[in-house]
């Protein structure tokens, strides 16, 4: 087993008196995608931002590549570690090819300019996610599914080996989001990327992710293979509803569903 | 296993990488007529006026110089105030550019924000209280100012979850309501002979002592352009939002801390100079924008290019609109930028 790229010990995170994140343990290794599960409000935004230095840890400690991210010069660690989270700018007229090669900033001198390497990444990225045709259009003239592919672009063209990606698959359709999933299995596949993806789609985690973390209430309640963490157990203490377990005829993988039946503090609406 | 739809190339295998060198040709295009335009602008400028000077005359007196009347007038009145119109209205735009980049907001702006006002004050302090013919010190107690009002406008606006760009706006309206009030005060308190210099300043102004203006703001906007322009990069990433900036690598606070300053240094000095021109920060990014696009590194000099072209000409049209006498240059840059504003809030609000 090759060492982890991005590891996590025992790390905390809280706003004032409230925890967020309690003694989370985290391994990101070459190759492999692990998918962040949990209900809303578990934590696993903060989780990312936390891991990609946004957010200083109240107590704990990550290490990328065997260092604190605090020793890392800013584009260093931009060339080793790169997000997919907020959402492109709107409010400007910025085409996606531009909003894409932003992603080379890290590679780039602070005022140099763009060299053919930094052309042909960007011309991959938009290649591998299919936005080469839409590439002159504004930011602000394509859909929310498009805009989402462009995040995922721009944290391609940037080229790290650690990509932490924030539901990116939120607004996207079933085809899009099948295609994501090939993106970043065969990143992780031929460049060796250790992917992290937060993501409330169980069926599809099941599907690709090699490993699971389950967050619940700001703590690791389950983590290991798919069959391991999705269980009807550990989703319904976690999520809160009731669900069946059991193996898709087709591929083999753990395939979960709901079954009917109000979950606990939701009321039927009075007749 | 899952099934690859199609359509979507797989990473590695990177179709064809096509090389193509994105705005170039078309933002040369841009520049040019740009150029052009900021040069026509120059020579109606200094052909209008009592008395018109016909262009072949005036190539012959920058060429020649000359002696006689025209000559004089152009040389010594006309050429140094279309200077610094250019100056002024190219320093308020790239001010406008680097507001709107700090603030993620395309409604941002010097004047709006409360920020000239804040320069007006720290100017008024020196030249009602302070030494007489202290004018070197103005721009740099405008920046003063400037810089002040900035901070209590972001500080007032920012709320936990961010800053909206509608709070930020009535937070410049607030601040800026209140420091007009405090200009009024200064005025009123004041030596009663410098009482209409003033008021007349204040409502941006290009006429009085020219020459020495001019020498007085050029080292002021040739420095804060010149930073501005090597912090492009970092603006285009500001674009992106602070996470998003951190994560790509943008050392996020040293280069907001610079934009600000730089922007504050901007739009101060040039209030210590020719006073309140509203607008021109708002209204010219928008247009360099439809022309060469939201990346800095082509925003700032097209933005620096069309605002001397559009205070020159706004000058041009403040000085022959009325036979009775000179429009403050303010004025007009109002009457075209209130709209645009009404038209940039109706149409940035329909969207969030």
């Amino acid at each position: 087993m090759t060492a982890p790229l991005l590891s996590a010990r025992r790390l905390s995170f809280g706003y004032g008196e409230r925890d967020v994140l309690r003694d989370v343990d985290l391994d990101l290794s070459p190759g492999q995608v692990t998918i962040l599960l949990g209900p809303n409000g578990s934590g696993k935004s903060t989780m990312i931002k936390v891991l990609s230095g946004v957010l200083s840890p109240r107590s704990g400690e990550v290490m990328l590549q065997g260092r604190p991210p605090r020793s890392f010069d800013r584009r260093e660690m931009a060339r080793l570690l790169s997000v997919v989270g907020q959402d492109p700018p709107v409010d400007f007229p910025m085409t996606v090819e531009a909003y894409v090669a932003l992603g080379r900033f890290p590679h780039q001198g602070f005022f140099g300019g763009t060299s053919a390497a930094d052309r042909e990444e960007v011309e991959g990225a938009l290649a591998t996610t299919g936005l080469a045709p839409l590439r002159d259009r504004a930011l602000s003239a394509i859909s929310a599914g498009e805009r989402q592919r462009a995040t995922v672009a721009r944290a391609i063209a940037q080229g790290a080996l650690v990509m932490l990606l924030d539901e990116p698959t939120a607004f996207l359709d079933i085809r899009h989001r099948v295609a994501f999933y090939e993106i970043v299995t065969r990143l992780a596949g031929v460049r060796g990327v250790a992917a992290l993806v937060a993501s409330h789609d169980l069926s599809l985690c099941a599907e690709y992710g090699e490993r699971i973390v389950l967050l619940s209430g700001g703590t690791v309640s389950s983590q290991g293979r798919p069959e391991e963490v999705l269980t009807p157990e550990n989703v319904r203490a976690a999520y809160g509803v009731a669900v069946a377990c059991d193996r898709n005829p087709a591929t083999g993988a753990v395939r979960v569903t709901p079954l009917r039946g109000a979950p606990p503090g939701t009321s039927y609406p009075r007749s | 296993m899952a099934g690859e739809p199609p359509g979507i190339a797989r990473p590695g295998s990177r179709g064809l990488a096509v090389t193509r060198h994105t705005g170039g040709n078309g933002s040369g295009a841009a520049f040019l007529a740009l150029s052009g335009t900021l040069l026509a602008a120059v020579a109606l400028s200094i052909s209008t006026g009592s008395v018109t000077i016909p262009l072949r005359k005036i190539a012959d007196a920058l060429l020649h110089g000359g002696d006689d009347t025209p000559a004089r007038i152009l040389l010594s009145l006309r050429l140094p105030r279309a200077l610094l119109g250019v100056l002024v209205g190219g320093a308020l735009a790239s001010s406008g550019v680097a507001f709107q980049a700090l603030l993620r907001n395309p409604l941002a702006d010097p004047y709006i924000l409360g920020v000239s006002g804040g320069a007006a004050v720290g100017a008024l302090t020196v030249a009602l209280f302070l030494a007489a013919g202290a004018s070197p010190a103005l721009p740099l107690f405008a920046f003063i100012g400037a810089a002040l009002a900035a901070l209590s406008v972001f500080l007032l606006a920012r709320r936990k979850s961010g800053v909206s760009p509608e709070r930020l706006i009535l937070m410049g309206v607030v601040v800026g309501a209140f420091l007009n009030a405090v200009i009024m005060l200064m005025v009123t308190l004041s030596p009663p002979g410098k009482i209409p210099g003033a008021l007349y300043w204040l409502m941006g102004d290009l006429g009085l002592g020219t020459p020495r203006r001019v020498g007085v703001l050029l080292p002021y906007v040739a420095l804060g352009v010149a930073v501005l322009f090597l912090l492009s990069r970092g603006m285009d990433l500001l674009l992106l939002g602070d996470h998003a900036a951190f994560q790509t690598g943008l050392s996020v606070e040293r280069v907001k801390t610079a934009t600000y300053l730089t922007a504050s240094l901007l739009a101060g000095s040039v209030v210590a100079v020719s006073g309140l021109i509203g607008f021109v920060g708002l209204i010219v990014p928008h247009g360099a924008r439809a022309l060469v696009g939201s990346g800095h590194r082509r925003l700032l000099p097209a933005a620096f290019l069309l605002g001397g072209a559009f205070l020159v000409i706004s000058d041009t049209i403040a000085r022959s609109a009325s036979p009775a006498g000179e429009l403050p240059v303010g004025a007009v840059t109002a009457l075209a930028g209130a709209p645009f504003f009404l038209y940039l809030l109706r149409r940035n609000g329909g969207r969030s």
